[in-house]
């Protein structure tokens, strides 16, 4: 059923060496670069969803299908083989989603963008869905190292009846080692489009060392900004309602008094509809805190849209 | 330059007595009172400030110039496509309705004052933005896209302004000197909105989509965002 195709290695880079280089500062050296790409096509039979295509590219790889939860819902893993992301790097992941498919994919480990060389690194998702199709599109968190030159432009196109629910998490700077965004760029561009029409733009930009970081407005100084949307299905009021109480109800609260700003619900966390959706956002100290809560929002959101149990990922 | 028909069209136009509702929204600002972030002209200015700078007005410019621009080459679908576009950037539902809102006001008023713009107001579909309405009228009138940014952006930070008067609360003296303070950013938004490429239309405005979405679990509001 499956036929992973591996194709050639276009680089002799070793992660080994890039994570070296990645330390100095400035890295002086343009490294060779990857062009690595990913297209997984999912298909429906009988209420069944198969991997039917699978074309891969170094350093872009991925596990061997898994069932959990039975057959109506396909597990992957996507992995990122050579360690991080440099400037430079073009990364190219295409997904589709055949009529009625359903599938869940995830990474293996936190992505790292490291300090870039002078060059951008580029990353581009195309997910089509068709009708009646539904993708979990939960990768784990992204360290965008202080310096790093990153793009991501994420596209989703979905049919009528198809449902996207995704996350990203992005920690800006080894803040764990008291490493801030000084410097560098973060970028993630996100278009979602529903039978042709565009219902959810999101244009994000972070540029390190600017008062981006620090004000109110933007950032507040919390190292970690997360984002979790559905799109694809009118939500209610009454739902929002209980997303927003899903974050009251999680067991300890990390997020820090920071500028003068209480530690309050609401100047970190907010919930609102989307023309055909929901979007939550997170600016805090923790990924792990921002997973939490999008973990309870994406299972609620499961048994009342999808009517599906809780499932985890086994790789988390 | 204005010629003094452009200048008074335009002031009409960003008058805050333009009957579209602007007063009745703070755009989070309410939130941010409410929360004791926001307590002083200081932090207001700072605030309109970011947003001026890297937030979502920023890129609404980018996106009037746009549409400008369609309404004058008469490409409908264009203007449809960035009235549309605004739509799906608006962060929060508050947002999104107040845009609308005052949009469907501002319609109904052109479709008196210049009927010639029906075929493109029509063209943009059930629901138009305020900022793409303004760009209409601007356009119908030939105002000069630098000079309808400018007006635009003024009715936007005096709402605001007001909005933080009424808030915080601050005198009116205090809301006046801090309005001129603000015109160097206003005239740099304008400048860097008429070169922005579509790539470039981003924003970094975390604290005003949170502020936004808690509006709306206020337990008293008197704004509607």
């Amino acid at each position: 059923m499956t036929d992973c195709a591996k194709t050639a290695e276009p680089s002799e880079q070793q992660p080994a060496l890039r994570t070296a280089a990645s330390r100095l500062c400035p890295v002086s050296v343009a490294a060779a670069n990857w062009q690595g790409r990913l297209a997984l096509t999912f298909c429906d039979r009988q209420g069944e969803t198969y991997l039917s295509r699978c074309f891969v590219q170094a350093p872009l790889k991925v596990q061997r299908p898994f069932y959990p939860e039975g057959r109506g819902v396909c597990h992957g893993v996507m992995l990122h083989t050579a360690g991080g992301i440099v400037g430079g790097d073009r990364l190219s992941t295409m997904l589709q989603l055949e009529a009625n498919a359903h599938a869940l994919l995830t990474t293996a480990t936190a992505g790292k963008v490291y300090r870039s060389n002078g060059q951008e690194a580029q990353q581009e998702v195309q997910i089509s869905l068709a009708s009646g199709a539904c993708l979990e599109w939960l990768p784990q968190e992204t360290i965008v190292f202080n310096g790093a030159e990153f793009r991501q432009q994420l596209r989703v196109d979905l049919e009528a009846g198809a449902l996207w629910m995704g996350w990203e998490i992005a920690r800006l700077g080894r803040s764990a080692r008291g490493e801030r965004f000084v410097c560098g760029n973060w970028r993630s561009h996100t278009q979602v489009w529903q039978a042709g029409k565009l219902i959810w733009v999101d244009p994000q930009w972070v540029a390190g060392g600017s008062e981006m970081i620090e004000s109110l407005h933007g950032l507040a100084g919390y190292p970690v900004i997360a984002s979790f949307a559905l799109l694809g299905h009118p939500v209610s009021s009454e739902l929002v309602e209980r997303v927003r109480s899903l974050w009251e109800a999680l067991p300890e609260q990390e997020v820090r008094s920071q500028h003068g700003v209480p530690g309050n619900a609401l100047t970190h966390v907010g919930v609102t509809r989307l023309m055909s959706g929901l979007l939550c956002r997170y600016r805090g100290t923790s990924t792990q805190e921002a997973r939490r809560w999008f973990t309870a929002v994406w299972h609620l959101l499961r048994w009342e849209l999808l009517n599906r149990p809780p499932c985890l990922p086994r790789v988390w | 330059m204005l010629t003094e028909t452009h200048l008074l069209q335009l002031i009409q136009l960003a008058s805050p007595a333009l009957p579209v509702g602007a007063y009745s929204y703070s755009e989070g600002l309410e939130t941010l009172v409410h929360t004791a972030v926001l307590t002083n002209a200081e932090r207001l200015e700072h605030w309109l400030t970011q947003e001026l700078q890297h937030g979502a007005v920023r890129v609404e410019a980018g996106v009037m110039v746009r549409a400008y621009q369609a309404a004058i080459a008469a490409n409908y679908a264009e203007l449809a496509a960035w009235n549309q576009w605004l739509s799906a950037f608006r962060e929060t539902e508050e947002l999104r309705e107040q845009s609308w809102q005052m949009g469907r006001s501002l319609v109904r008023l052109l479709q008196e004052l210049a009927p010639d713009l029906n075929a493109a107001i029509a063209a943009c579909g059930e629901q138009v933005h305020f900022a793409i309405a303004f760009a209409l009228a601007a356009a119908h009138w030939q105002i000069d896209s630098n000079a309808m940014l400018l007006g635009y952006l003024h009715s936007w930070a005096t709402n605001l302004v007001n909005a933080g008067i009424k808030l915080i609360p601050l005198g009116q003296t205090v809301g006046q000197k801090l309005l001129l303070r603000l015109h160097p950013r206003l005239e740099e938004t304008a400048a860097v909105a008429l070169t922005l490429s579509d790539s470039q239309l981003e924003c970094c405005s975390w604290g005003l989509a949170i502020a936004s979405m808690n509006h709306e679990t206020l337990y008293s509001r008197l704004f509607r965002s």
